[in-house]
């Protein structure tokens, strides 16, 4: 064994980016390669369409903050949003003719054991890729998915859960340091009933507790689960109520009020970042931050 | 009568042939004290203990409760929940290791084992230099002498960084240290992080993990003797289940608390990361403030009461 001799690497780790400087900038420049990043929300957060647009945008020239690569896509959660896919893939564009769904590898997970089949697989897929581009990019979308039904709040259940994610995520991040790749799995949320519930009321990371849509949640699959990422991103997001009276559309009089989501995304704990956040909008044409 | 025959146990049937006693007749002629060579009086390492070199931290108060910094010679076990900075600290020391002589430091080398991130630990290098610079200007008070010949980047190149993969790697990494270090008298640190990720994976044989732990405990504690160098090894929380509800502890289990001479426990109080003091021979238990910034590990600025002595 030889010590790799920090000097002669690259003094920054190569990142992909999200699609959106004022992303980037919150998350120091992208999803780095070589480790695994868990984006934890609840549902309607947006955590699919952030993996989406970065598929995308992995396919980048590393000049324009991608890795000029394929992405692997694996998907618990039924049926792959194709259809957004192909939204997104027509504001996307590329100076080349090709259509960027080509570089997106899609394969369903049914199961933790088929994950952990798929793993090998995997691997020889990067290995022994044909296609133009290299595959440095995989998603797991979403993780807690395959965890939550499987299981049974029973010590046995849990503890044969945990070793399992422990072997998930030991073959992910061998993966991710052999091939260089970004690696992304999202993750559900659960609710917090009571004010400090014992363990999941444990603080991890910089945000003391977490609140979406006003409620207390924590990340699914527990402290054994958060040992095993590298960085966790937190989308939360909060519903507010936009009287129109104020904007520039006066309606017939009537208290019209309308919905809006406000979003944000939070670095809850990462080696390299420090506690930031940054709100984002999701359009017709993706992920976008806003400044204010 | 052969020392092979003897009715005593294997191990110190073992230690006896290893160092040469093969026959009765061999032993019978020498003292207990010749047998005991190498041991050492209480009055030898009183003083070897006071001349015992340690790491800063960086956070004055973080060193306060340790007695200066992180001891060499000994192995040092730092644990917390996730985010709570103990990859942040491990950077940090084996950052400040190559603090040179002249300014209180070791000058030495870090061998680091795990996973982190370059442009990291070259912010945490940088803010080193700054502060030595700074530091030299008030000592000595004199604008020309002021610059400090260390560059950030060779804060980089004194960083001996190994991956691991699998548990079987980590061994063998272990196992190769000594090698290593033999070639590499300078290194004065070895951080392992984490020492627990791959042992918590694969592993069905609880008896066997227990006593791989431990055997790979002691050649790190041999380690840490044999070159005078810290070991830092970085743990992961787990929850533990006691008469039917969970606590916290650190992983690996109760026998593995047993293989570090000092556990140092960091945790969230408030808003605030506190480090605390659970096992040491020499240090009383104390809790401290720390934070984490851009430029590392420093003292927390907003507790205005620093130390609390439990």
């Amino acid at each position: 064994m030889r010590p790799q001799n920090l000097f002669h690497r690259p003094l920054t780790t190569q990142k992909c980016t999200l699609g959106c400087p004022i992303l980037d900038r919150c998350v120091g420049g992208g999803i780095p390669c070589n480790s695994v990043t868990e984006l934890v929300a609840e549902s309607a957060s947006g955590k699919t369409q952030f993996c989406l647009q970065l598929s995308l945008y992995a396919q980048l020239p590393t000049s324009h903050g991608g890795l000029s690569a394929s992405s692997l896509y694996l998907h618990t959660e039924f049926p792959f949003p194709l259809r957004r896919l192909r939204q997104l893939s027509a504001t996307f564009r590329t100076n080349n003719d090709h259509n960027p769904c080509d570089h997106i590898f899609v394969q369903s997970v049914h199961s933790v054991d088929q994950l952990l089949d798929e793993m090998p697989k995997i691997e020889s897929l990067i290995k022994n890729s044909k296609s133009r581009l290299p595959i440095r990019l995989i998603v797991i979308d979403s993780i807690a998915a395959l965890f939550r039904s499987d299981f049974e709040n029973t010590p046995g259940d849990l503890k044969k859960r945990s070793s399992l994610f422990f072997k998930i995520s030991g073959k992910l991040k061998a993966m991710a340091v052999g091939f260089g790749l970004a690696v992304v799995v999202t993750n559900q949320v659960v609710d917090l009933i009571e004010p400090n519930e014992g363990i999941n009321g444990l603080r991890i990371g910089n945000l003391g507790c977490l609140y979406s849509s006003g409620r207390r949640v924590c990340p699914a699959l527990g402290l054994a689960w958060a040992n095993c990422v590298n960085s966790r991103l937190f989308l939360l997001r909060n519903e507010e109520f936009v009287s129109e009276e104020n904007g520039t559309v006066n309606g017939g009089g009537e208290d019209f009020v309308c919905r809006r989501a406000r979003r944000r995304l939070c670095v809850v704990f990462a080696p390299h970042l420090p506690d930031s956040s940054c709100e984002f909008e999701i359009t017709r044409e993706g992920v976008f931050g806003v400044e204010r | 009568m052969e020392v092979s025959s003897l009715p005593i146990s294997a191990s110190q049937r073992g230690k006896l042939i290893s160092a040469g006693y093969t026959s009765l007749s061999s032993l019978s002629s020498v003292s207990s004290s010749d047998l005991a060579r190498g041991a050492h009086n209480a009055w030898d390492m009183l003083h070897e203990e006071e001349s015992m070199t340690r790491i800063t931290t960086s956070c004055a108060d973080l060193d306060n409760i340790l007695g200066g910094g992180i001891n060499c010679k000994e192995v040092t076990e730092i644990g917390g929940v996730p985010g709570i900075g103990k990859t942040q600290l491990g950077i940090q020391l084996a950052v400040n290791v190559q603090i040179p002589l002249e300014f209180g430091g070791l000058g030495g080398k870090a061998i680091y084992i795990g996973n982190f991130m370059v442009e990291r630990a070259l912010q945490i290098a940088e803010a080193c230099v700054e502060d030595m610079s700074e530091y030299n200007r008030f000592l000595r008070n004199d604008f020309q002498a002021c610059q400090v010949k260390m560059q950030p980047t060779d804060i980089l190149e004194n960083i001996f960084y190994f991956r691991v993969c699998t548990y079987t790697e980590q061994i063998a990494l272990i196992n190769y240290l000594d090698k290593f270090m033999s070639e590499h008298k300078d290194v004065k640190i070895v951080i392992i992080d984490s020492i627990t990720f791959h042992f918590r994976q694969d592993f069905d044989d609880m008896a066997l993990r227990t006593r791989v732990l431990s055997g790979l405990a002691l050649k790190l504690m041999k380690l840490a003797k044999d070159f005078s160098l810290a070991v830092v090894l970085l743990n992961q929380v787990t929850t533990k289940y006691t008469g039917g509800s969970f606590q916290l502890t650190l992983a690996l289990g109760d026998s593995w608390s047993h293989s570090c001479t000092n556990r140092v426990i960091l945790y969230w109080n408030g808003n605030e990361r506190y480090a605390y003091i659970d096992k040491s021979p020499s240090l009383r238990s104390a809790s401290a403030s720390y934070s984490v910034t851009h430029r590392g590990i420093r003292n927390s600025t907003s507790n205005v009461k620093r130390v609390k002595m439990m």
